[in-house]
């Protein structure tokens, strides 16, 4: 089945690409005094070198994601795709139901939508955690704008945010990412459906019940009226794309929790 | 410079004629000092007249009288004998050597030093004034410029002596640094924690203080003293001051560009371009450049858009804390609560989901 369209796997793809460049261009100046720093950026071209890579990945990285909002949004005025990484109660209740299934208290299992909450919440953590490294990185990259009508403190203090949301998120992608997509026996040893963008239907089945019965039973109204059933399939898998697309930043996003 | 050259040339024999009939009246002239040695009394008897001197090419004049009781005092009074350092007169008559003008005259004696005092000559040679007496400016000063000839003293007695002695060249530095905080505590008070030229430029390899080397060693230099818990303490001055520079980005900038061999794209800024140099005055001098008010005049130097708020943005030394600083701090405090809240509520759940994968089975 497919899971993520082509533009979710490209925004997964570059996303990571680009959160691993800030976050080797960025940490060596957050633990600038460590070892590791002072040879890592001599031979990453020195440290104006450095800068300069880490204020353009961070220029890129803002262009995705003002294309990944505008896009959703404009797709979801257009009718075209649903919302579906945007929080509701059930996540809430799933989350609550998964825990008391982890420690034992009950044997019932959540059934997930498209999005399970522990996506949601990456997805949201990405957005938010993003978003804040977005606007303070801009703080530190243009103090002499912002002090023009903000008051001088908002430097350091955007430079203090900055450096502990990307450490945050630095984490985040570590253990809870690479959990999720590598080292949960699940999918061990590698959930490689962000980048080919299909999974087995047993899967969906298995993790996203709520959705795989929706697709199902789209599928057995199809033949019902041939015209009918096209343009009912065709809303089906735009609105797949739609999903996917939130659920490839989710997971692509690696993390940043907020 | 071929001093060499000169030698034996027929000028002078005035000179000479004159210590010949010196010569002859030496049991009436009675020895000045009598720390000095037999030899140094010998050639005294010619030379502790004050009329005796050399006519140069140039038509300078130079006296050939030496002041016993100053050389007596001098530290080689009781140490060196004349022929020591001019070596090339220990008979008499004296050959005859032919000067241009007196910088000849200078120049022809300044290698005598090296003799003794072989690692002061050779540090010389890394230092600036060696650099432009290299390139052929004869005012660069030579050994006995600074330290005197028959007079050599201890340079640092007292320690203002020596800005004083840098000062007969460069004046304007002299002045600026005589304002200063420390050149007021020094010259006016006496107090001898302040630094002086040497202290900063060091002596003999004296490097270019235009270089950007020198210039992003100035964090270093100043910390020397400014980050001396004992001596800091008696002024009332915080000993943060490097920690908290380097913690920033200007610091941080300068410090990598020190350790990197890579051009830089830009200047950052160091202690002197925001305090002063020479002109360094206390942070509680109204006149301070540094003082908050005049601050963002300092800040526009490099940024020439700074608002009055920009200088705010410099936590001016301080750590963050509730009083200064409240919102760094507070978001500070934030992030060492928050991080460790989410990573340990991410860990739990995985440990979690691990334990159900086991039980399970």
């Amino acid at each position: 089945m497919i899971r993520f369209s082509v533009r979710q796997r490209c925004e997964h793809l570059l996303i990571m690409v680009l959160f691993i460049m800030l976050a080797l261009t960025g940490f060596p100046q957050k633990f600038y005094e460590m070892g590791w720093a002072q040879w890592l950026i001599p031979h990453l071209g020195g440290i104006d070198r450095v800068r300069w890579l880490h204020r353009l990945s961070g220029i890129l990285f803002t262009l995705i994601a003002l294309l990944h909002f505008g896009v959703v949004l404009s797709l979801a005025v257009m009718k075209r795709i649903e919302l579906n990484m945007v929080p509701t109660k059930k996540d809430f209740r799933d989350a609550i139901i998964t825990l008391r299934y982890y420690l034992g208290f009950s044997e019932e299992q959540a059934r997930f939508e498209r999005y399970d909450y522990r996506q949601k919440f990456e997805y949201w953590g990405l957005v938010l955690g993003g978003n804040l490294m977005i606007v303070t990185g801009f703080i530190l990259y243009f103090p002499t704008f912002w002090t023009g009508f903000l008051p001088g403190e908002v430097i350091p203090a955007a430079n203090v945010a900055h450096s502990s949301e990307g450490l945050l998120a630095f984490l985040v992608v570590i253990i809870w990412h690479i959990y999720n997509a590598h080292l949960n026996p699940d999918v061990f040893p590698f959930d490689a459906s962000i980048f080919t963008g299909s999974i087995s239907e047993e899967r969906v089945e298995k993790e996203h019940p709520v959705e795989y019965a929706r697709l199902i039973a789209k599928q057995k109204e199809l033949p019902a009226e041939k015209e009918v059933g096209e343009k009912l399939t065709q809303k089906a898998k735009e609105g797949e794309t739609t999903i996917k697309e939130e659920k490839a930043e989710s997971s692509s996003r690696k993390d940043d929790s907020g | 410079m071929t001093m060499d050259a000169e030698k034996h040339r027929p000028v002078g024999w005035l000179a000479g004629a004159l210590v010949g009939a010196l010569f002859l009246l030496l049991p009436a002239i009675l020895p000045a000092a009598e720390s000095v040695s037999p030899e140094v009394q010998f050639c005294l008897s010619c030379h502790s007249n004050k009329t005796l001197e050399l006519v140069l090419k140039s038509g300078e004049k130079r006296s050939l009288y030496v002041d016993v009781d100053s050389f007596a005092r001098s530290v080689h009074g009781d140490k060196l004998r004349c022929t020591d350092c001019h070596g090339d007169i220990s008979t008499f008559p004296h050959p005859t050597r032919s000067f241009k003008n007196l910088r000849e005259f200078t120049l022809a004696y300044y290698e005598s030093c090296k003799g003794c005092h072989f690692d002061n000559y050779t540090k010389s040679l890394d230092g600036v004034h060696y650099s432009i007496l290299s390139k052929g400016d004869l005012r660069a000063p030579l050994c006995v410029d600074c330290h005197g000839a028959h007079d050599v003293a201890r340079p640092g007695v007292p320690k203002s002596r020596i800005s004083r002695t840098c000062s007969r060249c460069h004046q304007e530095v002299y002045r600026q640094y005589a304002g200063s905080v420390h050149g007021k505590v020094l010259l006016q008070d006496g107090n001898v924690d302040a630094p002086v030229c040497a202290d900063c430029h060091r002596s003999h390899d004296i490097v270019d203080p235009r270089t950007a080397s020198f210039r992003l060693r100035t964090p270093e230099l100043c910390a020397r003293c400014h980050t001396d818990e004992k001596l800091m303490k008696k002024y009332g001055l915080s000993t943060k001051v490097l920690q908290t520079y380097l913690r920033d980005f200007h610091g941080m900038t300068s410090s990598f560009h020190k350790s990197e061999q890579i051009p830089r794209s830009a200047v950052t800024a160091v202690c002197t371009d925001c305090h002063g140099v020479h002109d360094i005055l206390a942070v509680k001098d109204p006149r301070s450049a540094v003082m908050k008010v005049n601050l963002v005049k300092v800040c526009r130097k490099c940024h020439p858009n700074a608002t009055e708020n920009f200088p705010a943005a410099w936590l001016s030394h301080y750590e963050p804390s509730p009083d200064k600083a409240p919102l760094v701090y507070y978001v500070k405090l934030f992030y060492q609560i928050f991080i460790p809240f989410v990573i340990l509520g991410l860990l739990l759940q995985i440990l979690l989901h691990v334990w159900r994968v086991v039980v399970n089975r």
